[in-house]
């Protein structure tokens, strides 16, 4: 049977998965690599240490089960995280580990760009936000911290990219990686002039923008013996994990949105057009022409959970962790709706969308004598959902949505998808493939070789059996609680700043 | 630290006569303090791993840089390299053990307890491994020392048939409760990814030892099974075929940056012949490691 194969190389681990034409999945495998944090605010990945997990991953899952089932590879498509970005010399060495998303160090550069009248312009061309994580941010503070390196560097380019240059020796990004660079113009599908020219580089720094359907052919030859393919097998660029699960999650047109929480959230809708926020509140990044993913990302995901889990979750008995956070979720979920009156921001990361403030910090509100320690399990579970809706509300200014489909560790269990469906009162989904953006990926390829006619088509075949409705007495019960929430964000600005000093001080 | 002599000023009570026969357990009292004293428990370094057991009152003690109160049930555990005390040279009022072994050789690269142990050369070395990467010191809530120390007292008193060979079990037996304590409290907060990650960094400070899956799980606290099974599940990778992925991607790297031999680089990398790791890189890339100096030369 005749099979297409996806590369999703994402923040921890990459999966790569086999499925068959009609989109049915045949088989996965992972392989994992860490995250360096060498000092704070930095969190870097080696890019060869990628390259040979994805090598790893790729050559198992084609020893193991798609050579056993006599499957034929006919296409390999790409997705990965987005931001990432390194450096290579003219040979294609990298000179540095990559910086990965999570990366910070470009705040001050990030800071002064927003600040002035060409950050406007080049959020308005590019469609990033201008933030720490974006490459354009992150090679500006090359060009200042680090004149040796920059000064080196042949070219700029994304993991997903080494990957590629690795695998066929052409250096090329897909439109929609590049949507997501900060240096893109995602009107006219070109380098942007004005952000390449704030991060003090030309274009043929940059990898060839191409569409996320281009194929190479140029496999070289030890990797065709290594892993046994067919020396001609296409590879397709694809494109970013944020677009390709959205795709995944079966959104491609206007009504419906995706809610991720994993370790971080995003809540994303699909469209023919971007969305203008005065305040660049919204990303708008590209999955193909005429196909925009827009939304708002946050640092409150899951990761507050684990936070609270290991802070209170342990102490007392000497549980295992995993095993201390399922108890925790269990108090949580025998505590009614609203936590009695128990309120938490979330914000122990700072945030991003929609408050856009690196100085926000976590806040438990309301505490009472009769509050124990399942009220505040309920509180940070509701917090890390009111942080959701608050995005949601935003979205809704400018896209109507009528269902919602999760996905994400946290977002996909039963207690949080429920959660989230009272507290934004609609039906929420949850997709039967987990992998979304491994999904999206491959319907992007079948409908490239043309398994489906239409991108629409492909959306349509995505699957979700599980489904949430809405409780209407928790969700108004919601509302009361959610207007303190948006209130307290906001009137805490001050006193979030002056925190943040005093911390930073420490 | 060589050079460091055991302490004995900061005990002014007599060695046990009985010790005489068992000279790595260089000392073992009990300190029954009734008046704050000045001028007495200043921070000093020495030979040997001391420990503290607290039985009453409570003490404002500093390991390093670390200082906290320590209350009864707790345990200070002492290595030679660091420096343990009252900030301001005071002892307070209360009880506690101490309890002082003096290994053949003991610093932050070795451990060899003595002929005396029953426990194996490599846990003597994995032990030592994991004093030197201990940062925590006071053990709190640490219940299951006193009883063995109260056993060594009780043997030591009375002398009876086979006591040498019990106080030395004894011995060993607190040592193998006290890494398994050591590695638990380290990881317990953890979720495993967070232990994954710190385990990941000592493998990378030192990618020459050849490390076993035995010594990994019991740095993180895990019986091999347990964690064989947890790493599988994490990382998608075996252990030892997660090792072998960070190994060849640091040789990949020292091969495209710096003009080391291939053979320098294989063992510099742990593996055990130039061959060996010849043949695990073919695997792996697809090309072997001349053929792919050569690529990037090009």
């Amino acid at each position: 049977m005749d099979c297409i194969i996806t590369i999703d190389i994402g923040t921890t681990a990459v999966k790569v998965s086999a499925f068959g034409m009609k989109s049915q999945l045949l088989g996965i495998r992972k392989g994992g690599y860490p995250t360096f944090h060498p000092k704070p605010e930095h969190s870097e990945q080696d890019p060869e240490q990628v390259f040979l997990t994805v090598l790893y991953a790729l050559k198992n899952l084609l020893n193991d089960e798609i050579r056993t089932a006599k499957h034929r590879v006919t296409a390999i498509g790409f997705t990965a995280s987005m931001h990432s970005v390194l450096a290579v010399s003219r040979q294609g060495v990298p000179l540095s580990n990559a910086m990965i998303w999570a990366d910070n160090r470009a705040q001050r550069e990030a800071t002064e760009l927003k600040q002035s009248a060409l950050g406007k312009i080049i959020y308005d061309a590019t469609g990033t936000p201008i933030h720490p994580m974006s490459p354009l941010a992150k090679i500006a503070w090359w060009a200042r911290h680090d004149p040796s390196l920059f000064g080196r560097a042949h070219k700029f380019i994304s993991i997903k990219e080494y990957v590629l240059f690795q695998l066929t020796g052409e250096y090329l990004i897909d439109h929609s990686m590049a949507s997501s660079t900060g240096l893109f113009n995602i009107h006219r599908l070109a380098w942007e002039p004005q952000a390449l020219a704030f991060a003090g580089i030309n274009t043929d720094q940059l990898s060839e923008p191409v569409s996320v359907f281009h194929q190479s052919t140029q496999l070289k030859k030890q990797y065709v013996q290594l892993l046994g393919l067919a020396a001609n097998t296409p590879l397709m660029v694809g494109g970013n994990d944020g677009c390709l699960a959205t795709f995944g999650a079966g959104v491609i047109e206007e009504g419906a949105a995706t809610l991720t929480i994993g370790s971080s959230g995003a809540m994303r809708v699909a469209g023919k057009r971007i969305l203008q926020d005065d305040q660049q509140r919204f990303f708008n990044y590209l999955l193909t022409e005429g196909h925009y993913i827009s939304g708002g990302p946050t640092n409150s995901g899951g990761v507050v959970f684990e936070w609270f889990s290991q802070q209170f979750g342990t102490s007392s008995n000497h549980l295992e962790y995993e095993i201390a956070t399922e108890h925790l979720l269990k108090e949580a979920e025998n505590v009614q709706a609203g936590a009695e009156g128990l309120l938490f921001l979330p914000y122990i990361l700072g945030e991003r969308a929609p408050l856009w403030n690196a100085n926000a910090r976590g806040v438990y509100f309301g505490v009472n004598i009769n509050h124990e320690r399942r009220h505040f399990a309920r509180a940070t579970v509701e917090g890390i959902a009111f942080e959701m809706y608050s995005i949601g509300k935003l979205l809704q200014k400018y896209r109507s949505i009528d269902t919602i489909y999760v996905n994400g560790a946290y977002a996909s269990m039963p207690f949080w998808a429920q959660l989230l469906s009272d507290v934004f009162g609609k039906t929420v989904y949850i997709n039967d493939n987990h992998n979304s953006a491994s999904l999206g990926a491959a319907l992007l390829v079948l409908t490239n070789i043309g398994a489906y006619g239409s991108l629409t088509e492909a959306a349509k075949t995505v699957t979700s059996h599980e489904t949430y409705y809405p409780n209407t007495v928790a969700h108004s019960g919601y509302a009361p609680l959610f207007d303190i929430f948006e209130r307290l964000s906001h009137k805490l600005t001050d006193e979030f700043d002056a925190i943040a000093a005093l911390q930073e001080k420490n | 630290m060589n050079g460091l002599k055991p302490n004995d000023k900061l005990i002014p009570n007599t060695r046990l006569k009985e010790l005489a026969e068992f000279p790595h357990l260089f000392e073992l009292t009990t300190q029954k303090n009734t008046l704050v004293r000045l001028d007495n428990f200043g921070k000093n370094q020495a030979a040997g791993l001391r420990l503290f057991c607290v039985t009453e009152g409570r003490f404002d003690w500093q390991i390093d840089n670390q200082r906290q109160w320590v209350y009864p049930g707790d345990v200070a555990l002492v290595c030679p390299w660091q420096w343990f005390g009252n900030p301001k040279d005071m002892l307070e009022i209360g009880t506690f053990h101490v309890l002082t072994i003096l290994p053949d050789r003991f610093d932050e690269h070795a451990l060899t307890l003595g002929p005396w142990s029953g426990i194996s050369e490599s846990e003597q070395r994995l032990m030592g491994r994991i004093l030197a990467l201990n940062s925590q010191g006071i053990l709190n809530d640490f219940r299951e020392v006193q009883p063995i120390i109260q056993q060594l007292f009780r043997e030591l008193g009375q002398l009876e048939f086979g006591y040498k060979t019990r106080v030395n079990q004894l011995l060993d037996e607190l040592l193998i409760t006290l890494m398994r304590k050591l590695t638990r409290q380290q990881n317990q907060r953890r979720d495993f990814p967070q232990v994954f990650q710190k385990l990941e960094q000592l493998l990378r400070e030192d990618l020459e030892h050849p490390w076993t899956v035995e010594e990994m799980s019991a740095i993180v606290g895990l019986g091999s099974t347990a964690f064989t099974e947890k790493v599988k599940a994490f990382s998608g990778f075996s252990p030892l075929n997660y090792l072998i992925n960070i190994r060849i991607s640091e040789a990949i790297k020292l091969m495209k940056s710096t003009n080391k031999s291939l053979t320098d680089i294989a063992l510099e990398m742990g593996f055990y012949s130039s061959q060996h790791f010849s043949t695990t890189f073919k695997k792996l890339t697809g090309y072997t490691p001349g053929q792919y100096r050569k690529r990037v030369e090009e």
